[in-house]
């Protein structure tokens, strides 16, 4: 069988894609967590 | 808290490091499989992510019942931490298990039992994501995604029976399962040296997200 | 009758009074059966072999396409009437008012199953009365599954904006299991084989229908928490 080395970078590629989004997302609020400091009032209602 | 962050930090250069020796190990270590060739290498993302994703929801689970008997906000922000990872792994299994699925069985998406199972799973736990967006309030918020968390997870070895055996009605079972049997030891290596350090990322990115929900419900409150 | 056993039974009976001073809920949904008769037929196209061959299919459609309209508003009277807090105050055993509120909607399935059997038997010509012991089985461990997911998760949703969008968005995915297992059973059924064949599907909706039951009894004091 050839080898499809295409598909193999291609399913590696997008996990680690889909994980460097889901972790650069998670290190962007907690920055911006930490700039906050001070105690906020609550947020809205029910949607 | 700075023994917080540097325990973050060290669990991170962990994750790291696993996954490094989990690339190696796949693509090194590993063989190339006699009757699949390399494609087969994907197996080493799709297996440990799978597992992975049921680590997740049934943290989930606990998280769920955690908050129900107790009232305390850790235990939901448990179970909204393993959500969001936990469907992320299994967006990730289906992906990498239909990638695998085009050139070993000619198409993008097979009904096959475990990935429509997985299919399913998502579903579900987006479902969970979604009902926990559209709501506001946050014991609300807490019970109803709680609820819905229980359900799902109780649902699992259902939903798995159920499409085994619908799969069994249609189709029987090929040789070329994502598993290959008997499974050679290099091969069971490399899967378990992938799945530590799948699960090694997995609480890092559980440990950070329960943080940032800690700090915003700190600051909201 | 014991004091649970006589709540249970006081829902039931309010819900089916409400329900019959104001025919609202029933009449529409048998009329919404009747509808969904014709939307298959013409989905399918005239060729009567492709509607009998999907025909087990198109049944649970049918059933769960009723049962998202009808399990999403097992609260509605409720909410509607400001009764939301009379039920959160209710004192004892909650999960009372859960079986109180799944036996009304599994008597309602019924009606609405009944109707698109007879429905499905005059406008295809399907003689459904020998298998008719088997296809009740099968339908009654079936909607069992469908209500009790149907009433537990139309009570989460119930005090929210989205809910016409969160409830089939849950409940879908959740009953996956019993469409399975139920379409299978049900085709066996159909095809005149005896119901011993079915077993196994059968076992798994008795077994599905227990673990939905009981985590809706646990969890349901939780969901009515004001």
């Amino acid at each position: 069988m050839p080898d499809n080395w295409g598909y193999v970078f291609s399913a590696y590629g997008l996990a680690a894609a889909a994980l460097l989004v889901y972790w650069r997302r998670l290190a962007g609020r907690a920055k911006i967590l930490a700039g906050r400091g001070a105690p906020r009032r609550g947020r809205g209602q029910d949607r | 808290m700075a023994a917080r962050e540097l325990a973050s930090r060290v669990l991170g250069c962990l994750a790291v490091l696993a996954i490094i020796a989990g690339l190696g190990a796949a693509f090194g270590y590993a063989p190339r499989e006699a009757v699949q060739g390399n494609v087969q290498r994907i197996m080493y993302l799709h297996v440990p992510a799978v597992l992975t994703a049921y680590l997740a929801f049934a943290l989930v689970f606990v998280g769920s019942v955690g908050y129900l008997l107790t009232r305390r906000a850790g235990w939901d922000r448990l179970a909204l931490a393993a959500a969001e990872p936990g469907v992320l792994f299994t967006g990730i299994t289906i992906a990498s298990g239909s990638i695998w699925g085009k050139p070993t069985w000619g198409t993008w998406w097979t009904w096959d039992a475990r990935l429509t199972s997985t299919a399913v799973l998502f579903l579900v736990y987006v479902g969970y994501l979604l009902l926990r967006g559209m709501v506001d309030e946050p014991d609300r918020r807490a019970r109803a995604a709680a609820v819905v968390g229980i359900l799902g997870a109780a649902n699992m070895p259902i939903v798995h029976f159920s499409v085994k055996w619908w799969r069994a009605l249609h189709q029987p079972s090929t040789i070329l399962g994502p598993e290959p049997s008997p499974i050679a030891a290099p091969i069971a290596v490399a899967l378990l040296i992938n799945w530590i350090a799948f699960t090694l990322l997995f609480a890092y990115l559980l440990a950070a997200r329960m943080e940032i929900a800690r700090l915003e419900d700190t600051h909201a409150g | 009758m014991s004091g649970y056993a006589r709540r249970v039974w006081m829902v039931v009976w309010k819900d089916a009074l409400t329900e019959r001073r104001s025919k609202e809920s029933l009449n529409v949904l048998v009329f919404f059966s009747l509808l969904l008769l014709f939307v298959f037929q013409f989905a399918l196209g005239p060729e009567r072999a492709r509607v009998e061959a999907a025909l087990p299919g198109l049944l649970w459609l049918g059933f769960i396409l009723s049962g998202l309209l009808a399990f999403g508003r097992t609260f509605l009277v409720e909410r509607e009437n400001d009764c939301w807090e009379g039920l959160v105050l209710t004192p004892g055993d909650k999960s009372a008012i859960y079986l109180g509120k799944l036996a009304g909607n599994v008597l309602v399935m019924i009606v609405v199953e009944v109707v698109l059997l007879a429905l499905f038997a005059v406008f295809f010509a399907i003689d459904f009365t020998p298998v008719l012991p088997g296809l009740a089985a099968v339908l009654s461990l079936g909607t069992l599954g469908l209500a009790s997911v149907g009433t537990l998760f139309g009570a989460v949703t119930a005090q929210m904006r989205a809910r016409e969008l969160l409830f089939p968005v849950l409940l879908l995915p959740a009953v996956v299991p019993v469409l399975l297992a139920s379409v299978s059973a049900t085709q066996t059924v159909l095809s005149g084989l005896p119901l011993a064949d079915a077993g196994a599907w059968l076992k798994l909706l008795a077994a599905a229908d227990l673990v939905y039951l009981v985590v809706g009894i646990l969890t349901f004091e939780f969901v009515l928490e004001g």
